[in-house]
């Protein structure tokens, strides 16, 4: 299996503060990948250790193969939309063109061409004045136009109206489409993923929580309901991820492969959203991440 | 990348070049009349005459308009430039990109930042160079009937504008190369600056208050020792023909048989070798009786003038020493500028 990205041990530290500690991850090749996690999980800062703009404290991280932009070819090969999809406000559309094909030697002016013309922007107008899901179609434009062999995204819809959101999203998988190549694509909130990806990774705190098709996770993911249980009393090959408790009864979310036999519970399907929620919570509470696959039952 | 360079450069190029015809209109405009000024007071001198028309001429120069102010404003331009080009060419190349996040764009293309980094500071700090030297040259070509007038040997009208040769503080440092080290310097020094502080606008007023302190610090202590300075004693009648006397100082204000020396410091001492701050009492004019001559009296006491200097010859070794410290010191601040983003701390 050939990786997107793969990251072990990675950390990078700010004076003293680790903005991403001891971080690691393998993002499988050719797929749509969503990163997600809350804000202060790492996310941005292991998306510029990706591309090159940061450079790890400690561990490493190679991406398509190769150290994060370590030279031009590389550089070519990735693809980059930072958060809030800064552009030159002082440029004009077709200056940004211009510019990405000066800086990149595999630049595609067709592509670069029909995309602009497709979105309906003027190429005279300068970026400062563009909305904020122009900006973003821009940025993508830029992005997409050097052909490169992977794609990654940091966040670029978590400033865009619902209307922006969902046509900057639409843009994606049509290239994804038409381009086929590997996408990350980070946020904080599921909801923007949901429509785009096929593989998820949720980190918390710079640990991967889980990592997974999107199709495998829901499928081993369940909602049990039934009356009140602890959760030590679960079978050793379901995993508690989330637990609540009334009076009488109990509600589980469990990651199994098996199917669940136990007639006491109520087994309901999860969505992508109670998924991913449940996983980000798990950082108030560390213990659960460290329960043991295997347990005695008694 | 040459042509991103030029793109993104386009705005504040466009701005020095408007600055440099507007000056090149004012020295055209006022530069011919000047130099017929010159022709006219010069032309019937010879000899030992010549020293005393170039002093009328510019005694007369520094009460006619509005030449004193056009040579002012030169060499106050010449030297403002690269504290200018600091601030606004320097400071801002690297911190508008990190301040408008941009820099995630521009260090993503298929070209390394390191490459990014090298055109930027050549083109830029070539532009700034020529800039700066444009107006050096400007400047000397207008203000050459004075330079020239100087050059004749009399000594110049105290405490008007044109009190200075070549070697002068201000003057030293618009003339020549030392404008290229300059211009070099205050370009690294504002995008070093910029790449440290990573906010355009306090890495601006940082750079303008170094670069304003080195301009104030390099005349005061550091070019008069650059070369040993020369050491002579004056006494006997060249004593009496030091000019500031008669304003009452006992600095000297040229060196005799020494046209166009720097003085780097003067003052009177006594038979005995011993510094005199004051003019003595009994050689004080009064102003009831006929004055004695300070000069003079003082002369009779034995009083001589002690006067460190830079000779005029020394113009051009001072020029490349101080060019050179210059362009090291841009050197060293453009492989901070490397070193930093190659750190790669965003």
């Amino acid at each position: 299996m050939s990786f997107t990205m793969e990251a072990s041990g990675l950390g990078k530290q700010y004076g003293h503060r680790w903005a991403l500690r001891d971080c690691t991850l393998a993002i499988p090749a050719g797929r749509v990948v969503g990163l997600v996690g809350p804000n202060g999980a790492g996310k941005t800062t292991l998306l510029h250790l990706a591309v090159g703009l940061l450079a790890p404290t400690s561990g490493s991280i190679s991406v398509l193969g190769a150290n994060p932009g370590d030279g031009p070819a590389q550089l070519g090969r990735v693809g980059f939309v930072a958060q809030d999809t800064p552009v030159y406000a002082r440029l004009s559309v077709s200056q940004h063109l211009r510019m990405g094909a000066w800086l990149n030697p595999s630049w595609d002016q067709v592509i670069a061409e029909t995309r602009i013309e497709q979105l309906g922007l003027n190429l005279r107008q300068r970026a400062g004045t563009l909305s904020g899901g122009q900006r973003a179609q821009l940025a993508l434009t830029l992005a997409i136009a050097k052909r490169p062999a992977c794609l990654i995204l940091d966040e670029p819809v978590a400033s865009l109206d619902p209307l922006a959101r969902r046509e900057f999203l639409r843009s994606l998988m049509e290239i994804v489409a038409a381009q086929g190549i590997s996408v990350v694509l980070s946020s904080h909130l599921i909801a923007d993923l949901e429509r785009v990806c096929d593989y998820l990774v949720v980190l918390v705190a710079s640990r991967v929580q889980v990592a997974g098709e999107v199709g495998e996770l829901l499928s081993t993911h369940h909602r049990l309901s039934g009356p009140r249980r602890e959760a030590s009393s679960l079978p050793a090959n379901q995993e508690v991820i989330e637990e609540s408790h009334t009076d009488k009864q109990s509600t589980f979310l469990v990651r199994t492969t098996d199917p669940v036999l136990d007639p006491a519970w109520t087994v309901r399907r999860v969505t992508l959203d109670d998924l991913v929620i449940a996983y980000m919570s798990l950082q108030a509470a560390p213990e659960r991440a460290y329960r043991p696959r295997l347990r005695v039952m008694s | 990348m040459i042509r991103f360079t030029w793109l993104q450069f386009r705005m504040q190029a466009t701005v020095a070049l408007a600055v440099l015809f507007a000056f090149a209109v004012v020295l055209v405009l006022t530069g011919p009349h000047l130099a017929s000024l010159y022709a006219s007071a010069i032309t019937s001198c010879h000899g030992g005459t010549c020293a005393n028309a170039a002093n009328t001429f510019l005694s007369r120069l520094t009460t006619t308009s509005p030449y004193p102010t056009v040579y002012v404003l030169g060499i106050g331009l010449v030297l403002a430039t690269p504290a200018i080009i600091g601030i606004f060419w320097g400071a801002p190349l690297i911190a508008r990109e990190l301040e408008n996040r941009t820099f995630a764009l521009a260090w993503t293309q298929s070209i390394t930042r390191t490459r990014w980094l090298a055109v930027k500071l050549t083109l830029t700090g070539l532009a700034a160079m020529a800039v700066t030297g444009a107006f050096s040259l400007m400047q000397a070509w207008w203000a050459e009937p004075i330079s020239k007038a100087i050059g004749l040997g009399g000594p110049y009208p105290v405490g008007s504008v044109i009190d200075q040769g070549r070697l002068g503080e201000f003057i030293f440092a618009t003339s020549g190369v030392a404008p290229l080290g300059y211009a070099a310097f205050g370009f690294a020094l504002g995008t070093a600056t910029g790449a440290l502080i990573r906010r355009t606008v306090p890495a601006m007023a940082v750079t303008l208050a170094i670069i304003v302190a080195v301009q104030v610090a390099i005349p005061l202590w550091v070019r008069p020792h650059l070369i040993p300075p020369d050491r002579t004693v004056v006494s006997g009648p060249s004593f009496f023909a030091l000019a500031s006397m008669s304003v009452g100082t006992l600095a000297a204000s040229s060196v005799p048989g020494q046209p166009e020396a720097w003085i780097v410091s003067s003052g009177a001492i006594n038979a005995a070798g011993l510094p005199v701050s004051t003019i003595p009492a009994a050689c004080l004019p009064s102003s009831l009786a006929k004055a004695p001559d300070p000069g003079r009296c003082m002369a009779s006491r034995g009083i001589r003038e002690a006067i460190t200097y830079q000779p005029a010859s020394r113009y051009w070794p001072l020029q490349w020493i101080e060019t050179g410290i210059f362009l090291a010191l841009a050197l060293a601040l453009a492989g901070l500028c490397f070193w930093r983003l190659g750190r790669r701390r965003t």
